[in-house]
């Protein structure tokens, strides 16, 4: 026990059973060592946990269903009541209220509500468009990909239809339609935008990766929007294109349509509770309301001062943040000091300046300096985007898209080889890469990231960045006219080329010769063929009159 | 010289205990280069492990019995600070006073042993003894806590024992797929290599390493054209790789589901753990691309023979294993072979490569902080009821559980902390990670006496050196990489006054003559310490007391399949201390267990525990001040601090200096061109070596060998950071600083260094 057994626990209620909601408690339990925290989490969906980033995965038929559950909080630790949505928050008797009745006092709480997905206002989908996706009816056949629910019923749809139609081509509209045509659906990408992934990737990238999703199957619409769902006797038949169309009215006959057209934070809690509240619930650099010092909010919900880009990386490194924050609470005497100071000195963490070892965090090696400053938290790390389509690879980081790399100090160097599916674009800056966009080279793509997160120095010519620096390893040259004079034949009894050419013009006729004399092949013998061919060739040049391939390879 | 001439033994290195003869030569054969004779001729041997195969080291393993420097007397320090030869009696009754005089004042912990995975099992059986029993200091532990302890500790949790490989390692030859995780088998055991040709026929041999060592080129083409895969990681992410393989293997319907739900337990934790680590996130952090690490997956699927496959095999090595979290990356292995239906199957499996020539020995008798013969548990009260009385003494004499190496090193010579320390077959000052302060631990002792074959570095700063029997010179048993037990046979006698250390101990032993202990508890001819040592393992995880060194021999002799542990005694009750039975005559009848696991897993349960476990990265991560990885490793020519191999000319002549390999790239980025020297720096301190560009590792890393001391030491660079549950320090990687160096930086010691002085030496060490 750290902490003295006359201490009442902190209570902490985390609103949201989701990726973010969990891991927090999660991460609230490893550090909470001393059973010092009370930890209740709510949660309005009847399942376990799940990883929602797999869904597109489900929908592709990559993987079980089964294997994307995520672990569950410890039971003793953690209080979790599933199927129980927060109502409303007290904030000055400090206690949340649940649509079933039951009132959870805190001391700390945490708004991890996520988002839900945005459904474009259009005919077909009034009803809907009215808010959030969540608990409204869609027509049968329109899906949002936002919740386990619709994946399976995605899933579903696939059987009974042949065409599907993807609205958005953000970076699940891109891997739902990849996906859906994987499975042999017949699936039209419909973005309004000039190329799919435009917050990502440049115009020439976008346009490398248009190809590579039409090779995949998937017809790309650019320029087009929908401007109404066709709904037959409540199912979905069609969408009905405005913008840049082949015919006026231009209809897609679909009897699945997947929705890719962004989130909405879920806020409705916040707002309601008088909490500072603009696309997303307003938090500062210590992810707290500014407002109201118990309150806080990450992952999806929340909007912190550097912004956020809806990757699940944020929301973890926000929970793990948070976590720290909170055990530090806990374990201080009253009143703490400010938060900079009140983060424990953990073996593994490195706090700036401290110049200590950092935790390198399960997720992106975090290396820069995570504590919280005005200006927000350096996001290295967490900021990288990996399209999960199979062997299709798009991969963007830290200064990329369109205009990338064009500020001061910044160099840019690209490769754009479209007819081979490829661009790669890398941006850096003091001597370290701080921007990446790789497509369709997924080896480039992997060490670009871990250059990124990692801050390792750049060459001094930053176009090396753009291949692959580790060359595929050049096959030893098996030929004995080839092979260098010093090169290793037997590694096991370290026996060259010259070695073995000594031993032949010494009289050795047969490996056999050569391995009493030298030990080349008595290792593991692998080399054996190769010895065996050498003392051949080397027997041939001595016999033959032409003496100048002994001379090659003599003694130098 | 034809085998069946010579003394059958194994080879004085690794773990693989290659088979040699050694048959004695003549006055007429003399050493290479015209140097004194060597008293044996090697010649290899058909054995199983190595089918007649001898590396480099092993052929010339003799010139080690006549190195130039041969310690042949015993060496006291005198009063002007020199070591000078003396008797041994002189030498012992110093030892014995000194001991005497420390655990007078401060007590048993007042002095510390320190043994070595080379010992015996016979003398590492005594030294454990001798500690617990004569000095009766908790304070032992040893060098294989640098190389076994992690997987040691995450196969105990998951099988309930702790057996490197638990089948022969002919096993892995009819293999369709081998996956080799951070171990360069190519350089530190070469023979191996031919037991991986089935898997590379079949383009199954999978290298997991940050460099392209040899053992990874292995992957370039096998023997049929075939190729492997090199899967190249950033250093210190290979837990992420083996979570994303168990991610695929789960996601994608390709476990062993049936044998999961037979034989195993925690598969539901553990597959909730993976779901977080989608190959897309893996690789992110691990820099291996999605689509490599799924190919991989289906790879080792596809050979697992719930899936018909030919059998698929998971070894671990050092590379992944000496990290902060080695126990964490072992059980991740062990995890993806459980779900894929592989361990307790012929055919198919996971193993650890031990590394030591008795690293699986070694680990067994007592030599470890918190264990007793037989594997047993140091606080586990029947195990001490047990063992005490096979020692005939009072339970309640025997210590409890010390440090572990390297915080007892850290400890040395602190408040508290113990004034003496025994060095037995360990060269720490090299092998140790932090090597700087483990100097300055070790110069701050009342008393370091240090047994050894030649004046290692540990030696030179000996206060008494003891001159002992190396290999040839000695009898006694070696358990190898497979949990097999063989003989090491003596073929010639020591130069000069060496002795086993099972008499030193029996010497040191009559001279502290503790209360208690009986008068002949400390025999000295081998075949009755194993004996002893059978009887004491009676009953433990690692049972021996089916064997005697008359059995194996007899094995032997008739070409038997070899014995392997446990190979518990038959009647079981002819071992019982219990009951004053005092040797074992048992029927000998128990054959050995060549396979474990086959029935039953060792745990309450029988069942294989899967444990989740997550990533943190290294200790020690890359930043702005030192933005490079440093890894370590090994080269074919030499061996562990190179104590042994420095002294051969012929290997020596091949790789005679530290070197350190860094890509193109980066040379050029630092301004370290090829062949020029390069100053490498760390937050423990700095070393100096020759550049070596190579394409084989990645631009982001640098390698360097640890076989060397002085500036070229590697060891003055590693963190002593350890893993949690092993306590096995992270020698394989930390973050560094890499720069051009030019002599005129000795002149200004504080430059590049973090530690004031640690310069000193670098005068005369600097390579030319």
């Amino acid at each position: 026990m750290t902490t003295s057994p006359l201490r009442v626990p902190h209570r902490i209620v985390i609103v949201g059973f989701g990726m973010v909601g969990v891991r927090l408690a999660d991460e609230l339990a490893r550090r909470d060592t001393g059973g010092a925290l009370d930890v209740t989490v709510l949660g309005a969906e009847p399942y376990e946990p799940y990883n929602r980033v797999l869904l597109s995965d489900v929908v592709a038929g990559r993987t079980d269903v089964a294997a994307i559950a995520m672990p569950l909080p410890d039971d003793a630790r953690t209080t979790v009541r599933r199927e129980v949505a927060a109502v409303a928050v007290d904030r000055v008797a400090r206690v949340v209220l649940a649509d079933d009745g039951t009132r959870h006092p805190y001391d700390h709480l945490v708004l991890a509500t996520g988002s839900a997905a945005r459904v474009p206002a259009i005919p077909g989908l009034d009803d809907a468009a009215t808010g959030p996706a969540s608990g409204v009816r869609m027509p049968a056949g329109v899906h949002a990909l936002r919740t386990l629910d619709d994946a399976r019923e995605i899933v579903a749809a696939t059987v009974n239809t042949p065409r599907a139609v993807v609205v958005g081509g953000g970076v699940l509209g891109v891997e739902a339609a990849h996906g859906l045509a994987s499975r042999g659906l017949d699936v039209t990408l419909v973005h309004p935008g000039p190329a799919p992934m435009e917050r990502q990737l440049a115009p020439e990238a976008g346009a490398v990766l248009t190809h590579g999703l039409e090779a995949t199957g998937v017809t790309v619409r650019t320029g087009a929007r929908p401007s109404e769902v066709l709904v037959v006797g409540g199912r979905a038949v069609g969408v009905r294109l405005d913008g840049d169309v082949r015919e006026p009215g231009e209809v897609l006959g679909a009897g699945l349509v997947v929705l890719a057209c962004g989130t909405v934070p879920e806020t409705a809690l916040a707002r309601a509770a008088g909490l500072p509240v603009e696309r997303g619930v307003v938090v500062g650099p210590d992810l707290a309301c500014p407002t109201d010092p118990r309150v806080y909010a990450v992952g999806d919900c929340a909007q912190p001062p550097e912004g956020s880009r809806g990757l699940v990386a944020e929301g973890w490194d926000q929970a793990r943040r948070l976590a720290e924050h909170l055990v530090s609470l806990a374990a201080a005497p009253l009143p703490a000091a400010p938060p900079e100071q009140r983060v424990p000195r953990r073996e593994h963490l490195r706090l700036p300046g401290d110049g200590g070892p950092s935790m390198a965090v399960r997720l992106g090696t975090l290396l820069s300096s995570r504590a919280p400053s005005a200006r927000g938290v350096d996001a290295r790390g967490t900021d990288v985007v990996k399209v999960k389509a199979g062997d299709l690879s798009v991969v963007s980081m830290g200064v990329a898209g369109a205009g990338a790399g064009t500020a001061p100090g910044q160099r840019a160097v690209r490769l754009a080889d479209p007819a081979a599916g490829r661009f790669v674009e890398a941006v850096v800056a003091d001597g370290v890469l701080v921007g990446a966009t790789c497509v369709g080279d997924a080896r480039v793509a992997a060490d670009l990231v871990a250059a990124y997160t990692r801050r390792t120095p750049a060459p001094v010519d930053p176009a090396f960045l753009l291949l692959t620096p580790v060359m595929p390893s050049a096959a030893p040259a098996t030929s004995p006219e080839q092979m260098p004079d010093d090169a290793t034949v037997c590694r096991c009894n370290g026996v060259t080329k010259h070695d073995i050419a000594e031993c032949v013009a010494d009289g050795a006729a047969t490996a056999d010769d050569v391995a009493e004399k030298t030990r080349a092949t008595t290792g593991c013998g692998s080399c054996r063929e190769a010895v065996c061919g050498l003392v051949d060739w080397l027997d041939r040049s001595r016999r033959s009159d032409d003496t100048s391939a002994v001379e090659v390879a003599a003694p130098r | 010289m034809t085998a069946a001439s010579g003394v059958r033994t194994h080879c004085s290195y690794c773990a693989l205990q290659c088979g040699m003869s050694l048959a004695p030569s003549g006055p007429g054969i003399p050493g290479p280069g015209g140097r004194a004779a060597l008293p044996v001729a090697v010649a290899p041997r058909d054995f199983p492990t190595n089918r007649g195969g001898l590396c480099q080291k092993g052929w010339t393993s003799a010139t080690v019995l006549r190195a130039g420097d041969r310690l042949t007397t015993p060496l006291v320090r005198g009063d002007d600070g020199e070591l000078a030869p003396s008797s041994w009696d002189e030498a012992l009754d110093l030892v014995a006073a000194r001991v005497a005089a420390i655990q007078a004042e401060d007590g048993a912990g007042g002095v510390a042993v320190f043994g070595g995975g080379g010992l015996t099992n016979e003398k590492a059986y005594a030294l454990g003894k001798f500690a617990r029993t004569v000095l009766r200091t908790p304070f032992i532990d040893y060098n294989g806590r640098f190389c076994m302890a992690s997987a040691a500790a995450a196969g105990n949790r998951a099988f309930g024992v702790d057996r490197g490989m638990p089948f022969p390692v002919t096993d892995l030859d009819g293999a369709q797929a081998i996956v080799l995780l951070g171990s360069n088998v190519a350089e530190t055991m070469p023979p191996f290599v031919q037991h991986l040709a089935g898997a590379r026929a079949a383009g199954g041999l999978v290298v997991v390493d940050p460099r392209r060592s040899a053992t990874a080129r292995l992957t370039d083409d096998g023997p049929d054209g075939e190729a492997g895969l090199h899967v190249q990681p950033v250093p210190g992410t290979d837990l992420v790789v083996l979570l994303a393989l168990l991610h695929v293997v789960l996601a994608e319907g390709l476990a062993d589901r049936e044998y999961l739900d037979a034989r195993t337990s925690g598969v539901d934790d553990v597959a909730r753990s993976v779901a977080a680590w989608w190959p897309e996130r893996a690789e992110t952090v691990c820099g291996v691309p999605a689509a490599e690490l799924r190919r991989v997956a289906r790879l080792l699927a596809d050979a697992s023979p719930s899936r018909g496959g030919r059998g698929a095999y998971l070894l671990t090595g050092r590379g992944v294993e000496q990290s902060t979290q080695g126990t964490a990356t072992v059980t991740a292995a062990i995890n993806l072979a459980l779900a894929l239906g592989l361990v307790g199957r012929e055919g198919s499996g996971y193993g650890c490569l031990t590394g030591q020539g008795n690293g699986q020995g070694g680990r067994e008798h007592g030599q470890k902080s918190d264990q007793l013969p037989g594997y047993r548990k140091i606080d586990d009260p029947a195990a001490r009821a047990h063992v005490a009385g096979v020692w005939g003494v009072d339970p309640d004499s025997l210590p409890g559980p010390g440090l572990p190496a390297v915080a007892l090193l850290r400890s040395l010579a602190t408040p508290g902390g113990p004034r003496a320390l025994l060095v037995h077959g360990s060269n720490v000052l090299v092998s140790a990670p932090d090597a700087d302060r483990v100097r300055e631990r070790l110069e701050a002792l009342d008393l370091l006496v240090v047994c050894d074959v030649v004046p290692s570095e540990t030696a030179l700063l000996a206060d008494v050196v003891l001159p002992v029997t190396q290999w040839a010179e000695e009898s006694g048993t070696m358990t190898n990489l497979e949990g097999r037990v063989i003989r090491r046979r003596k073929a010639t006698e020591a130069p000069g006054e060496a002795r086993s250390e099972l008499w030193i101990l029996a010497e040191l032993a009559r001279r502290l003559a503790p209360a208690g202990l009986p008068a002949d508890a400390f025999p000295t001819d081998p075949a009755v310490v194993f004996d002893e040592l059978a009887l004491a393992s009676a009953g433990g995880p690692a049972d021996y007391s089916g064997l005697s060194h008359a059995r194996l021999d007899a094995d032997e002799d008739a070409a038997g399949p070899g014995l392997y542990w446990p190979c518990p005694a038959t009647p079981p009750e002819l071992s019982d201390p219990a009951r004053g039975i005092r040797r074992a005559e048992p029927d000998n009848s128990h054959p050995g267990t060549p396979r474990m696991f086959l029935d039953a897993f060792a745990t309450p349960d029988g069942r294989a525990r899967m444990v989740a476990v997550d990533h943190a990265g290294p200790s020690d991560d890359v930043r702005a001040d030192a933005p490079l990885y440093l890894v370590t490793g090994r080269v074919l020519q030499h061996y562990q601090s190179g104590a042994q191999t420095h002294r051969v000319p012929e290997l020596e002549a091949l790789v005679p200096e530290s070197y350190v390999e860094l890509h193109p790239l980066l040379g050029t980025r630092v301004g370290v061109p090829d062949g020029a020297a390069a100053r490498l720096t760390t937050a423990r301190g700095t070393a100096v070596a020759t550049a070596r560009w190579t394409d084989a590792v990645r631009p982001d890393t640098v390698f360097m060998p640890f076989h060397w001391s002085g500036a070229g030491s590697v060891n003055r660079l590693t963190t002593d950071a350890v893993d949690p549950v092993s306590s096995m320090p992270e020698f394989k990687v930390c973050a560094v600083s890499v720069e051009p160096f030019a002599p005129a930086d000795l002149s200004d010691p504080a430059r590049g260094s973090h530690r004031a002085g640690s310069d000193a030496s670098l005068d005369q060490e600097v390579p030319a």
